[in-house]
This record gives C-alpha cells, sequence and structure tokens, in this order.
C-alpha cells in the first residue's frame, strides 16, 4: 500500500509542478522567477554575520530561544486547537481512500508521506536562509537537521490532533484509551504555567533596552530545574542545528532521531477497532472544521449573525463586494474571538494601568503594540478576506457588470479595512495600557501624537500592502495560494517567512516615494512654521499614496479584466 | 432587434482552436439550445458571451452593446447561470439576493425577493447559508440570483444538473416564462429531449464549429435521408458518432 500512496504523491507532485513550470512560458512569470533567484542568491550567498549579530548568533543563545519557540508553538497547538491542515484530506483522497480497502495506519502513513513534501520543501528553503556561519557545518547535514526537526514537529502536530478529536468525539471513553498522552500533557502545562509564573518578575525586572538584558534575564530564568526539564526534548530537537562541527553534530542528531522516532511510534502504534472508527470520525471532522477555519464551509444549523449594516440596493455597486467581504469576516468564529478578546483586553488593561505597580498592564500594552507593528507585516498574509478568496470564483466575477479597476478597489478595501480596523484597536489598548504611568518616556502628549499619525497612516499603509498581495494573486495565480486558507505550521513557516520578506520589500519601495517627499517638505517647512509642518508633510505623504494606489488598482483592473479563467487555471 | 448578436466568435487556446467562425444571433422570446459533444465548444461559446473568456477573434453584442467596447452596460443585460453555482459561503440565500440587487443596480429588490424565492421554492430557505442547501437548492440559488434583474439575455450552462424532477419542471416553466416575457435565452444542455421540448432553436457544435443552425424541425428536415428517426440520431449522425444509433 505504501508503494501506492508514494505513487500517489510523487505524481501529484510531480504534475504539480510541471503545471506550474509550464507557466513559465509567460513573460511575467519568467520575470517573476529572475526575481525569485536574484533574491534567493541575495539573501544566501551576500549574507555574513555582522558584528552585531554575531554574539547573539552564540550556540546557547539559539538554542536557548529555538527551543523556547518551540516550546510555544507546541503549547500553543494543544491549548488552542492543532486540526487545522493537519488531518485535512482532499475531496479526492476522501472519494478514493476512505471507502478504500486503507485501514487507519494506512492513512496515517499516506498523511505523513504527503506532509514530507512540503517538509523538504521548507527543510530547503531554510537550509538557504540559516547561513553557514551560524548554523551547522555544511548545507547538506543542516537540511538533514531542518528535516529531522520538522518532521519530529509533523508528527508531534499529528499526533496531538488525533488525542484531541478523540477527547471531542469519545468524550469520558477517549479519555481512558489517551490517559498516557493526557497524563503527560497536563503534567507539562502545570509545570509550564508554574515556570512562567516563576520567571515573570525575573523577566519583568530585566533591562528590556538591549537584547542581552532580556536574553540573560531568560537564560536564568531558564536554567532553573523545571524549566530545563521542560526545554529540554526541544532543546535536543535543536542541537544538531547548532552544532559546530561534524562530530558534535553526530552526537547531538541521534537524540534528536529518537524523538522523531518515538513520535512515528506514538502516532501509529495504535490500530484497534476503537481507533479505526474515532479516526474515520475526526478526519471528517476535522476536514470539516479546516473547510470551516478556511473559509469555505460555514458549519450547518450554525446560527446566522446579522450583517453590521444591510446593504441599499443604491450606491456603487461594486460597494456589495465590500459588504460581501466583511459580511463573511464578522460571521468567522476567529474574528468573534478576536474582537471579544480585544474589547475585553482593552477594559482590563486601562483598569491595571493606574494600579500603583502597574507591571501587568504595561506587558499586555507592549504587547499589543508589538502585535500592531508585526501585523503590518504578517497581517497582509494573515487576513485573505479579498481577492485571493474571490479569485477562485473568477467566472462569477467576470461575469458583474463592474469594471476591473472596480472590484479590484472594493475587494482591497475589504482586507484593508479588516487589518486596520485590528491593529488600531491593539494601538488603542496600548495607550491605554500606559494612560495612567506619568514616568513613561515618550511622554504623553506623544504617545496621542503616535496613536493619531496611525489613525491617519495605517489605512493608506494597509491599502498598499493589501495591493501588492492581492497584485501578486492576479499576475500570479499559478504560482499564488488561492483561497481563505494558507500553508500553515511551524513546517510551513519557512516559505512563509520568505513570501513576508519579499512583501516587506515590495512596501518599502512603495512607501519610499512619499515619505522621501513628505520627510523632505516637513524638513523644510520645519524652520518656518515648526511643528505645524507635519500637517502638509502627511497631506503630501497621503496625496502621494493615493496617488501610487489609483496607478495601481487601474493597472490592476486592466489585469483582471484581461486575464482569462482556463489559460489562468482558475475560475 | 436581436438580443444576443455573435459574429465571428473565434476562441483559441494556443494554437488550439475551441471554437472558430461561429456567428448566429438570438432575438427577444428566443430560446436557442447549444448542444454537442464534449469539447464541442458549448460551454467556451456561451462563457464568451458572459464576458467571461476574451474571445481571440470575433464580436459580440449583447442587447445592441459591444461587449469588448462597452462590457458594463452589455454585462448589465445578461444573466449567466454556470452548471456548478458558485455561491458565497457567508452569505445567506436573501443577502445574495441583495448583494446581486447592489450589484445590477435593483432598486426595488425587496419586493422582487418574495416573489423570486416562492417560484424558486426556496422561501423557508431564505435565513440558510449555501452550507445548509442541497445541491439543487444551490442551484436553485444559482438561478433566482440570476433572474432577479431580469436580464434581456438569459445565459444557462446545463442549467437542470442538480435538481430533483420537480425542479426540473420548474426551471423549465421559468425559462419559458423568461423567454415569453421577451427575453433572449441561450441554453447549452446533453440532455436533448429538453432541448427539444423548450429550444425554438438549436446550434449543433462539433470540434468548435456549427454543424447545424435552426429549429428542430429544419434540422431534422435537412437529414431527410435518415429517415427522421429522432433528434438522437440526427445528433449523432451529426457529430459523426452514429455507429450505435440503429440499436
Amino acid at each position: 500500500m505504501i508503494r501506492t500512496f508514494g505513487y500517489l504523491a510523487w505524481r501529484s507532485a510531480h504534475n504539480r509542478i510541471a503545471r506550474q513550470v509550464r507557466h513559465l512560458r509567460s513573460p511575467r512569470y519568467v520575470a517573476a522567477l529572475l526575481l525569485g533567484l536574484a533574491y534567493l542568491w541575495f539573501a544566501v550567498i551576500a549574507q555574513r554575520p555582522t558584528p552585531a549579530t554575531a554574539d547573539l548568533a552564540d550556540p546557547r543563545w539559539l538554542e536557548l530561544v529555538g527551543a523556547l519557540a518551540l516550546l510555544g508553538a507546541v503549547a500553543w497547538g494543544w491549548i488552542f486547537g492543532v486540526e487545522r491542515r493537519v488531518l485535512a484530506f482532499s475531496p479526492a483522497e476522501v472519494t478514493f481512500l476512505f471507502p478504500g480497502p486503507v485501514s487507519r495506519r494506512g492513512l496515517i502513513q499516506f498523511k505523513l508521506l504527503r506532509s514530507q513534501l512540503l517538509i523538504l520543501f521548507n527543510a530547503l528553503i531554510w537550509t538557504l536562509i540559516l547561513s553557514r556561519e551560524r548554523f551547522g557545518v555544511s548545507p547538506w547535514l543542516r537540511v538533514v537537521s531542518i528535516w529531522v526537526l520538522l518532521t519530529t514537529l509533523s508528527f508531534h502536530r499529528l499526533g496531538a490532533s488525533f488525542v484531541r478529536t478523540s477527547l471531542a468525539e469519545h468524550g469520558r471513553l477517549g479519555l481512558r484509551h489517551r490517559v498516557v498522552s493526557l497524563a503527560v500533557l497536563g503534567t507539562v502545562l502545570i509545570a509550564l504555567t508554574w515556570s512562567i509564573g516563576e520567571a515573570l518578575p525575573r523577566l519583568a525586572d530585566a533591562d528590556a533596552r538591549t537584547p542581552f538584558g532580556f536574553l540573560s534575564a531568560l537564560g536564568e530564568a531558564a536554567a532553573q530545574p523545571l524549566p530545563t526539564a521542560l526545554t529540554y526534548p526541544f532543546r535536543l530537537m535543536i542541537r544538531p542545528l547548532t552544532a559546530p562541527s561534524v562530530a558534535a553534530w553526530l552526537q547531538a542528531l541521534w537524540p534528536a532521531l529518537v524523538l522523531l522516532v518515538l513520535h512515528y511510534i506514538w502516532v501509529v502504534r495504535s490500530d484497534t477497532a476503537f481507533e479505526e472508527a474515532a479516526a474515520a470520525v475526526s478526519l471528517q471532522r476535522a476536514q470539516a472544521r479546516t473547510e470551516r477555519r478556511a473559509g469555505t464551509t460555514p458549519r450547518a444549523g450554525a446560527r446566522v449573525t446579522a450583517p453590521l449594516f444591510r446593504l441599499s440596493p443604491r450606491g456603487w455597486p461594486a460597494g456589495a463586494i465590500l459588504w460581501k467581504n466583511l459580511v463573511a469576516v464578522t460571521r468567522t468564529q476567529r474574528l468573534r474571538n478576536v474582537v471579544i478578546a480585544m474589547a475585553a483586553g482593552a477594559v482590563i488593561v486601562t483598569a491595571l494601568s493606574f494600579e500603583p505597580e502597574g507591571t501587568l498592564a504595561e506587558l499586555a500594552g507592549w504587547f499589543a503594540v508589538t502585535w500592531a507593528a508585526a501585523l503590518t507585516v504578517i497581517g497582509p498574509q494573515w487576513v485573505r478576506n479579498d481577492l485571493r478568496g474571490d479569485l477562485l470564483k473568477l467566472d462569477m466575477l467576470r461575469s458583474y457588470p463592474l469594471r476591473g479597476g472596480s472590484i479590484v478597489i472594493a475587494e482591497v478595501s475589504a482586507s484593508a479595512l479588516v487589518l486596520t480596523v485590528i491593529q488600531l484597536s491593539l494601538l488603542v489598548i496600548g495607550y491605554l495600557a500606559f494612560l495612567g504611568n506619568q514616568s513613561m518616556d515618550p511622554p504623553l502628549h506623544t504617545r496621542t501624537l503616535v496613536l493619531v499619525a496611525a489613525f491617519v497612516f495605517l489605512p493608506g499603509i494597509n491599502f498598499l500592502g493589501m495591493i501588492i498581495q492581492n497584485g501578486a494573486a492576479l499576475l500570479y495565480p499559478a504560482w499564488v495560494r488561492l483561497g481563505s486558507g494558507r500553508p500553515a505550521g511551524v513546517e510551513a513557516l519557512g516559505q512563509n517567512m520568505l513570501m513576508m520578506v519579499v512583501f516587506v520589500a515590495m512596501l518599502a519601495v512603495t512607501l519610499l516615494l512619499p515619505v522621501a517627499i513628505g520627510g523632505g517638505a516637513f524638513l523644510l517647512l520645519r524652520g518656518v512654521v515648526n511643528g505645524w509642518a507635519a500637517i502638509p508633510a502627511a497631506i503630501l505623504v497621503l496625496g502621494i499614496m493615493a496617488f501610487e494606489a489609483a496607478v495601481l488598482v487601474d493597472w490592476l483592473g486592466g489585469v483582471f479584466e484581461r486575464t482569462d479563467p482556463a489559460a489562468a487555471g482558475i475560475g | 432587434m436581436p438580443v444576443i448578436e455573435v459574429e465571428g466568435l473565434q476562441k483559441l487556446y494556443g494554437d488550439f482552436p475551441a471554437v472558430q467562425g461561429l456567428s448566429f444571433q438570438v432575438g427577444p422570446g428566443e430560446v436557442l439550445g447549444l448542444v454537442g459533444p464534449n469539447g464541442a465548444g458549448k460551454t467556451t461559446t456561451i462563457r464568451s458571451i458572459a464576458g467571461i473568456i476574451i474571445p481571440s477573434a470575433g464580436t459580440i453584442r449583447i442587447a445592441g452593446h459591444d461587449l469588448a467596447q462597452d462590457p458594463v452596460r452589455a454585462k448589465a443585460a445578461l444573466a449567466f447561470i454556470p452548471d456548478e453555482p458558485h455561491l458565497f459561503e457567508y452569505l445567506t440565500v436573501e443577502e445574495h439576493l441583495r448583494f446581486v440587487g447592489r450589484l445590477y443596480g435593483v432598486t426595488d429588490v425587496s419586493q422582487r425577493i418574495p416573489g423570486l424565492l416562492e417560484e424558486m421554492d426556496l422561501t423557508e430557505k431564505r435565513g440558510s447559508l449555501p452550507g445548509e442547501l442541497s445541491r439543487g437548492m444551490k442551484q436553485k440559488l444559482a438561478i433566482a440570483c440570476g433572474l432577479l434583474h431580469e436580464p434581456q439575455a438569459l445565459l444557462l450552462d446545463e442549467p437542470l444538473t442538480g435538481l430533483d424532477p420537480v425542479g426540473i419542471r420548474r426551471m423549465k416553466a421559468t425559462i419559458m416564462r423568461r423567454a415569453a416575457a421577451g427575453a433572449a435565452v441561450m441554453l447549452s444542455s446533453h440532455l436533448l429531449h429538453l432541448v427539444e421540448e423548450i429550444c425554438t432553436r438549436l446550434l449543433v457544435l462539433q470540434r468548435g464549429r456549427v454543424v447545424a443552425l435552426g429549429t428542430t424541425a429544419e434540422i431534422m428536415a435537412g437529414r431527410s435521408d435518415l429517415g427522421a428517426r429522432s433528434l438522437e440520431d440526427v445528433f449523432l449522425d451529426l457529430i459523426g458518432q452514429d455507429e450505435g444509433a440503429g440499436l
């Protein structure tokens, strides 16, 4: 059976790649490939460790930070669910494999085999990203280290999803069958909570102005017996990556391999009738859940919430698309959770900020502000209620009596609006968190100005960012993942990071002109009208951003109208 | 004056001609059936007229508007209903209709919705999401969306796919009612008994070319050598697949 699975996986991958390569007949795709290769060359060949990062690249710090990051990712998966994509089978796989003479173990092995394609691809990306000077002794050993790490994590996610779905489906019965896994999990989570509680004061007292101050405090906290035990398996997984010599690498590899094998046994060991039934149900459930989360199929029978506003039959026709995309966002469970968490967070941090010991509020404040800033970069990949979702329905979009430019504006506005609202909410939470802090630098009036500036500029920045993301989908539909979902999990982190870096570079280029001209105007006028120079400078920046957006929308509108669904392989 | 005018339509995929030299017209009240074997170019033709595919050559006019020069006004006069209903997962049945109403500027959408839902037997499902609808109901909703703005040209690609017998009967009645009200209807189908029953004219395609165009009677009269057995026999003969016709 494994040979059949291998054939399916290999032929599917081969044909998919061949199909994507065929698009290289188009000059547009050739240009993208050349740019991508140039970028990789620059990222791999040209990168050298700078003196400032050399100390941070110390294997001890890398091992610590890596182990903590892995611990965090794994804990997050257990607490908030890890089913997403892990158990997702395609409709064709369900049609052919589920009714076929394939055991549960066979299905799992197929899934493991299938996930290897993504893992190998990302292992390659990480091998290129992580420079030779800092990580491992040779690219070949590095790719093995990364493959072991990502495969172990992938197995762990699969095993965790079995435990969670087994519990969800079978309650007490599932509890009995998963008692060992749950006992380990419970112990780890309690130890983790206790360790975090112990480490918080130490971290709060750390000198956060330098990376070393914080790292030192982190190192001290992690050196305690319990955190050492908690992070030990993750250190074992990271260690081959930071080994300085071939001998050290060999010594570090075998414990990592043992962990991998243990995970494999954990995942495939059971094939009793109970497991057979549980797996079948969990696979179906997980698939439906994956589809719902990916925004493809809302839960049947779920109560439909009323839209934020009723759509008037009069007005800008493309406004219907904007409305439709906003309705879709408000009806996803994830967004509701975010809104509720934000509202509760705002109330709590505001109250805490007036406490004499406002550390907790400030911690939450820094967290909110950091997330708001990070969302400028990762948000456009995360919020996808736009053309990236609707291009799968290109046939319908093309039959609407709308100009391509109108459709692009409506689609891009929807996701830009959602992202901006989330970011501004986080910034307001951050602002409220420090409201009671009179001694903070920068002072309150500067913080207020920054918040006002965010309200003025963020919508435009996000609109441009979303144009870039939607433009990529429109120009390269065969190479960009369409639909609401995207590769997720630690295994796919490499390719997501690569996409993010390309996006940041393009956004930076787009913002260069408005920032340069606006900055120049500010410097020129400051001598005449002092701080008031910010107002005409801001107007200039916004004007140039609007001009850039108009040019890009007009161009992409034309691309939309010329895109042939069949030739592009969509619709 | 014809509502749908197609002249010299050609669509190439690389060097492969999916459709070539296609010219025909559909007037108000007419129902033109597009038939042909798989890969004959039916869907390419209907999608080109709907403005989804850009033709390689030729002109298409809808209600007097050139589709290439004035696509917005041309598309505003037509409705395209695909064989596979493409619905938005997070819009309810009624919201789909409101959405389409705004797109096409239907100001009295609230007045039109109840009648359409009744016609499509969807009144009880007006608050449901597509995930809660059967395949047939989804198809009915897609049809309701197409009919909402009372298009002058109605393009249907395999309109009966997924419908139950009651749905099929209703659908046929709907198509004929729209044609009687003055719409130009064009539908593609493999169901020869359907096209024979409701179409006023037939367009038979084979390898992207027209092999017959006319009323059923005209087409059958054109092959009187076959002894006028049935439309199916004539169709199979026209496309060169009549080996089993006498069985």
